[in-house]
């Protein structure tokens, strides 16, 4: 899960443009000025190509924190 | 006690916005009244009374006069909403500089862009932003100062601390005469062609706000106003700062993203009677679950009124069926600075309609600038002279002028009139792409794209889309061996994203050989839109040859 958390701050740091951002599980919407419903989309974009997996709608609908990504994410990989 | 607003407008020096947002409702006795109901996301509550607001503005003012800001500099904030914002606003307009607010998502183009074009002296950001703004700072000349909300301790000489600057600047301020033409706020908007256009207001522009916030929005004393743009846009400063302000009205401010439950909660919780919010959002509450709505009481809540983009039928079905309300349409533009055409309570709400022209003359002109008969479509045209109307285009003295070649404003909008004098919203009469409320010029796209090496043409158009109003679609063809891949589309879309802003990010990409372009090399976004909606694509006569 390390490495699912370290691929995802990656992913956040360039898709907001930021290099000293940090998330962690509890990071949401509300924590990342940029992080809005278009930007949304290029994130989960973002994931499902550097981790080559890909998300359904509903389950992007529920995610409510980076927490929930990750989860998602190791599933995925997992299977 | 009745807050007379017609009685502020007689007296021709104590036009000063900011002084009647705060100081004088302080001396009207109300200085004990919360202006701001603050809703963090964490949902934490934080009430600033005028009292206070008048302090920290005032604290604001003496900060800028210390760093030598003098009337009609140019003053910028880019931070997320937050209270520090509010009062910094107030206090540029206290001393009679110019505020401009800047949209927290914008990217290091869009923000060169608006501070350059403007020669912005001074901008207050936070830590978290200031990178950004730092990597363009070579090419900002104008701009002597950054004030930092966030930090504790100077910087440097030109990075100072808001914190520590506040608690040095002095309580007392003298407002100074302001005349009605002073100068007040710049709003940047998007034009088909060219970069952002700077609408500089005046300090007059209050009548209109604060008419149309009493006998449109029909915000009576003691009411709670909710209004939830941002104040980067002209709603959110007209209506989420001058209106309510100056009427002595409390008004909610929330600081997080769109959550329905949490929306609905503060609509419940605050007792909200006022709610002034955006066709996509309401689009996004009817996606869910109706049973939602039901475990609230929205009893105090009178009247709902809607802005930014045409409001469908099926929005005013929900909010009748779901919410037992109807949703009032209102209609202006970042150059009209307050409200011009409206639905409004006490009258028949025909659904999909604008409104009616509220204390202005709206005309519909046809090609020969000669008004048309009812149902007849055309340009929809304002006669001039309405109290808040904008004086320039910072630096497009032409374009300005332009605006008003035929005799009157030209919105840029297509409508019609019925026969009973309401308005309807045809479409727009250039190329601005209206997505979810908010104007995006597509040249300022298809520039960011050019930029990347891979991409040879770009063309962008808005199409319709049943959330946003309209999405961004861009055309690109290709350079030679270069294929269209996820990855490519990522860089693309994050290009975009960060250069400009998120909202301006491409919803859809199609792939084309070339880009139709005239035999004078413009791009027939004409044509580009025909051929994504599958609609006649009309007189290509004028088609460059291969």
């Amino acid at each position: 899960m390390i490495e699912v958390y370290e691929k995802l701050n990656e992913i956040f740091r360039e898709v907001f443009d930021n290099p000293t951002l940090i998330v962690n599980p509890g990071t949401t919407a509300d924590d990342i000025e940029e992080w809005d419903s278009f930007s949304h989309i290029n994130l989960i974009m973002m994931i499902e190509i550097k981790f080559g997996i890909e998300f359904k709608q509903k389950e992007v609908m529920r995610f409510k924190n980076v927490g929930d990504m990750a989860e998602s994410i190791q599933s995925k990989i997992k299977f | 006690m009745l807050n007379d607003y017609a009685k502020i407008f007689t007296q021709a020096e104590n036009y000063n916005i900011a002084y009647l947002c705060s100081g004088y409702q302080c001396d009207l006795g109300f200085g004990s009244r919360v202006a701001f109901r603050w809703v963090f996301p964490d949902r934490s509550l934080l009430n600033i009374t005028f009292a206070e607001l008048e302090e920290d503005s005032n604290r604001c003012a003496n900060m800028l006069l210390d760093l030598n800001v003098i009337k009609g500099d140019p003053v910028f904030t880019f931070l997320p909403k937050q209270p520090s914002l509010y009062s910094f606003f107030l206090g540029i307009l206290k001393i009679n500089a110019i505020a401009c607010v800047l949209f927290s998502n914008f990217g290091e183009e869009a923000l060169m862009d608006r501070l350059g074009d403007s020669k912005a002296k001074i901008l207050l950001t936070n830590k978290g932003f200031l990178r950004k703004v730092k990597s363009i700072w070579d090419s900002l000349p104008e701009l002597e100062k950054i004030i930092v909300v966030d930090i504790e301790e100077q910087e440097s000489e030109r990075v100072l601390s808001y914190q520590k600057l506040l608690g040095s600047s002095s309580l007392n301020l003298t407002i100074p005469p302001t005349v009605p033409d002073t100068p007040s706020v710049i709003h940047y908007t998007s034009g088909s062609t060219g970069k952002p256009k700077g609408v500089l207001h005046v300090h007059r522009s209050i009548i209109s706000q604060v008419k149309t916030f009493r006998e449109i929005l029909s915000v009576e004393d003691g009411d709670i106003f909710w209004c939830t743009a941002d104040p980067g846009w002209v709603t959110g400063v007209s209506y989420g700062i001058i209106a309510p302000l100056s009427q002595g009205i409390t008004q909610i401010q929330y600081s997080g993203t769109f959550n329905a439950e949490i929306w609905f909660e503060i609509l419940q919780n605050e007792k909200v009677n006022i709610w002034y919010t955006a066709p996509t959002a309401l689009r996004m509450l009817m996606q869910e679950d109706t049973s939602l709505f039901a475990k609230f009481d929205l009893s105090p809540l009178k009247f709902i009124f809607s802005v930014g983009e045409p409001l469908n039928p099926s929005v005013i079905d929900w909010a009748r069926s779901i919410l037992h309300k109807d949703v009032y349409d209102t209609w202006f533009q970042t150059e009209t600075g307050a409200i011009m055409i409206a639905n409004r309570p006490g009258m028949e709400v025909r659904p999909g309609s604008m409104g009616k022209p509220y204390e202005i003359t709206a005309i519909i002109l046809d090609e020969q600038n000669l008004p048309v008969p009812p149902r007849q479509q055309g340009r929809l045209c304002l006669e001039p002279g309405w109290p808040s109307m904008f004086i320039c285009y910072l630096n497009k003295e032409s374009v300005y002028r332009q605006k008003f070649a035929s005799g009157y404003y030209e919105t840029g909008d297509l409508a019609y009139k019925d026969e009973n004098g309401y308005f309807w919203f045809f479409g727009r009469g250039d190329d601005v792409i209206n997505t979810s409320g908010h104007l995006v010029g597509p040249f300022e796209i298809e520039s960011a794209l050019l930029e990347l090496d891979e991409v040879a043409e770009a063309g962008v158009i808005g199409a319709p889309d049943e959330l946003m109003y309209e999405k961004v679609v861009a055309y690109i063809s290709l350079k030679q061996d270069i294929s269209w891949t996820r990855s490519l589309e990522i860089k693309l879309r994050l290009h975009v994203s960060n250069k400009l802003s998120s909202i301006a990010t491409p919803q859809e990409f199609v792939i084309v050989e070339r880009i139709p372009k005239n035999k004078s090399g413009k791009i027939l976004r004409r044509l580009l839109k025909a051929w994504y909606t599958g609609e006649d694509v009309g007189d290509v006569s004028t088609l460059e040859s291969e």
